[in-house]
């Protein structure tokens, strides 16, 4: 038996077995991702209105506003790479793109102090949980 | 009628520590399961199309309850409820241990 059994295994062909956990799967969420998206907005615009010689303050903010830069990426990349499937970018063609562009502007956003470009990425966030709450009552 | 034996490659981490992903085990499709052992079922309950390895934590009536070794890391009976008999394709007989043959 010993030796007969890894001889019947290299022999035999294998199939897949999944010893699978999909809890991740019910946990995706946009939300993560717009709040980022509005405090590198709000960031912006409080740096803005700050007095030039309030720097502990400025310093504070220019750290918060990196941080949620970041964390938008990641969370929108969360959702691109598990949650979106290949139907859903039937159903949305244009969601590479939007994916693409909104990380770019995570990283614009961490470089500069730029309303405008705050503004963009709020809104190209907000159209990927657009997506996403159509995608999810399907 | 299925062969009395089958070899599958397990895929993921919800039977940690026992089976771990890579590994290869032989099972028997023809016998009868007891509480205890590894199972390979496949279930319309379940949202993978492929079949799935668990262990067998009890049998009531024609159902058994399945959880993974690796609790945390494991979607099983304590998410899709217990399955039925009837859908266990195999019990696992040998767990082929070296994990690089195995590959």
């Amino acid at each position: 038996m010993r030796f007969l059994m890894p001889f019947l295994l290299k022999l035999l062909p294998s199939k897949p077995v999944f010893a699978h956990c999909d809890i991740p799967c019910g946990i995706y969420d946009p939300h993560t991702a717009q709040l980022a998206s509005q405090t590198v907005l709000k960031m912006v615009q409080k740096m803005k209105a700050l007095p030039k010689d309030d720097i502990h303050s400025l310093i504070r903010m220019v750290s918060v506003k990196e941080d949620h830069a970041e964390l938008c990426k990641r969370e929108i990349l969360i959702l691109w790479t598990d949650y979106f499937k290949s139907e859903h970018l039937e159903k949305f063609p244009d969601l590479h793109e939007l994916v693409w562009k909104a990380c770019k502007l995570c990283s614009d956003n961490k470089r500069a102090v730029d309303e405008v470009k705050a503004q963009e990425l709020v809104e190209a966030v907000d159209k990927i949980a657009d997506i996403f709450n159509e995608t999810s009552r399907l | 009628m299925k062969p009395p034996v089958s070899k599958f490659k397990v895929y993921g981490n919800s039977m940690l520590p026992t089976l771990k992903p890579g590994q290869e085990v032989l099972t028997f499709n023809w016998g009868k399961v007891k509480v205890g052992d590894v199972v390979v079922v496949k279930s319309a309950k379940l949202k993978v199309q492929s079949e799935i390895i668990k262990r067998v934590q009890k049998i009531i009536d024609n159902k058994v309850y399945l959880v993974g070794d690796n609790k945390t890391e494991s979607t099983d009976s304590r998410h899709f409820g217990p399955v039925d008999q009837s859908q266990i394709t195999g019990k696992v007989l040998y767990y082929f241990h070296d994990a690089t043959a195995a590959r």
